[in-house]
């Protein structure tokens, strides 16, 4: 005989592991410090990368005027802005990724959490047959 | 409103049997509109400006993920820019880069905006994007909406920009850069079309969660009026030679189609919304469940009864039954017999259960999908 409720929980599971479990399953297999330092270093490197990009069209775009000014400027207190700059850069997008991954983490783990409640449940439906 | 229902669940029984079919010939027709008009409104590479290239590419965009198709179709740009000038690819390069680098990372999900967005803005129909996504999509898809303008006044500066690049010799490489980059951060259209859609897409969202009834109905039309007001504000503080009216058209189509997406993704009756309140050992429940509008697609069952003599089986068996009672049963799919049902509401926790196996994203939206669950004070 059929069990109904077994198997729109065991379709609602299926479902679940192909689409976003996957996924969440990835995450959950991280501690939480792990994870977030994980996405964190990679979302430093990407910051580095564009931030050596948009510098390299700054300087391409004032290209001239840099060089006519290269004797007279300050050069110590150039870097030393643009240092800062780059610290604020870095340091911003690393804080967003730093918060946006918390939060997927702690989603992940709760989603996570009613995924196992649910295959507990499917094998005491199994054991009361 | 019973025929549409009916036309829908039609259209879900005809998609859920053609899928296979239906999702390659989509992504084919989708990739070969991109590229057809990026070729159009670019066209400066001779080589690829040809029905064949653009026809091998949407075929293979039709079987390959939907990344691909973003891949391509930023690939396709960038040797156009190449074609009219190298320091214009490096520049278009530099803003891919710098936009993926920094914003696909966190949506990476959400190509299908990216592409969409420049592509109904090339079509004069941005306003349906931000209200669209809103409905559809998570609050951080407004990056993603941020991203497709940007591109597009990319291309559209790029396209101003030709004939003077053009005449500019290989000697002012430097300044070509620097006209690109500074009229790309100047154009202050941009700016303001980013963050009215950014704005929109997150009220949208926002009002479309609440518990009231018609939720949606209500955050379509106030994502529009949010949209709108921006978008004047924009145009008196920064003239940004609008048009009003063409701002407004676009306003009520992007209502037309936020009705149609709604028709397709949350139908509900609210008059047949109940509350309930129930406990078990940790929580009590206060439940508003809002039942959706179906419309079971019934089988009628057509049964032929012919009485007639056959005469070869008489001939053959003189003893047996002279005359035989030829049945014949078929199924038909029904709509009008369906429709008298379709009207009344289907009780709750009744007899009649329906299970939905698909691609429901994860066991909270299943239940979303189901019914619709809020607390209520």
């Amino acid at each position: 005989m059929l069990n109904e409720e077994r198997i729109i929980l065991m379709t609602r599971m299926a479902s679940y592991e192909q689409g976003e479990g996957r996924k969440n399953v990835k995450i959950g297999n991280y501690f939480r410090s792990d994870y977030i330092t994980v996405q964190v270093l990679k979302s430093v490197i990407s910051a580095i990368v564009a931030f050596l990009i948009m510098f390299g069209l700054y300087m391409l775009c004032n290209f001239e005027e840099f060089m006519k000014e290269l004797y007279n400027m300050d050069l110590l207190a150039f870097a030393k802005s643009v240092l800062t700059y780059f610290c604020v850069f870095v340091g911003g997008y690393g804080v967003i990724t730093y918060v946006i991954c918390t939060w997927k983490y702690v989603s992940a783990k709760n989603s996570l959490k009613r995924y196992y409640h649910n295959l507990k449940k499917l094998g005491s439906m199994y054991k009361e047959q | 409103m019973t025929a549409l229902l009916e036309m829908k669940e039609r259209l879900k029984q005809i998609y859920s049997k053609t899928e296979v079919f239906i999702v390659p010939v989509v992504k084919f027709l989708l990739a070969f509109i991109v590229l057809n008009t990026l070729n159009d409104k670019l066209g400066y590479m001779k080589q690829l400006d040809d029905m064949t290239i653009v026809l091998i590419a949407a075929l293979a965009c039709s079987f390959l993920p939907v990344g691909v198709l973003v891949l391509l179709a930023a690939a396709f740009s960038v040797m156009h820019m190449y074609a009219l000038s190298l320091e214009v690819a490096l520049v278009g390069l530099c803003m891919y880069l710098i936009m993926y680098l920094l914003f696909f990372r966190f949506s990476p999900k959400d190509s299908l905006v990216v592409v969409f967005t420049p592509l109904l803005c090339a079509l004069k129909i941005p306003y349906v994007i931000p209200i669209a996504v809103g409905l559809l999509c998570a609050p951080s898809s407004a990056v993603s909406v941020g991203c497709g303008v940007a591109v597009y006044y990319l291309l559209q500066l790029i396209i101003d920009s030709a004939p003077n690049i053009r005449t500019m010799g290989d000697e002012e490489a430097l300044a070509k850069i620097r006209m690109l980059v500074e009229s790309f951060l100047a154009n202050r259209a941009m700016l303001v079309i980013i963050a009215s859609f950014a704005i929109t897409v997150v009220v949208v969202y926002l009002l479309r969660r609440l518990s009231v009834n018609y939720s949606w109905t209500i955050a379509m039309i106030a994502g529009v009026m949010v949209n709108v007001v921006i978008l004047l504000i924009g145009d008196l503080l920064y003239d940004i030679n609008l048009s009003v009216g063409s701002v407004l058209l676009s306003s009520l189509l992007a209502i037309a189609v936020a009705k149609v997406i709604e028709f397709f993704r949350f139908c509900v009756d609210y008059s047949r919304t109940e509350r309930v309140q129930f406990e078990d050992d940790e929580y009590y429940y206060y439940v508003k469940a809002v039942p959706k509008m179906t419309v079971p697609v019934s089988t009628r069952t057509v049964k032929r009864i012919n009485s007639q003599r056959t005469r070869e089986t008489a001939a053959q068996a003189p003893g047996s039954r002279q005359g035989s009672r030829n049945v014949t049963t078929e199924r038909v799919s029904s709509a009008h017999n369906g429709s008298r049902t379709a009207a009344r509401p289907q009780s709750r926790g009744g007899e009649r259960r329906s299970m939905t196996i698909g691609n429901a994203s994860n066991m909270s939206d299943q239940y979303d999908e189901n019914e619709n669950y809020e607390e209520w004070p």
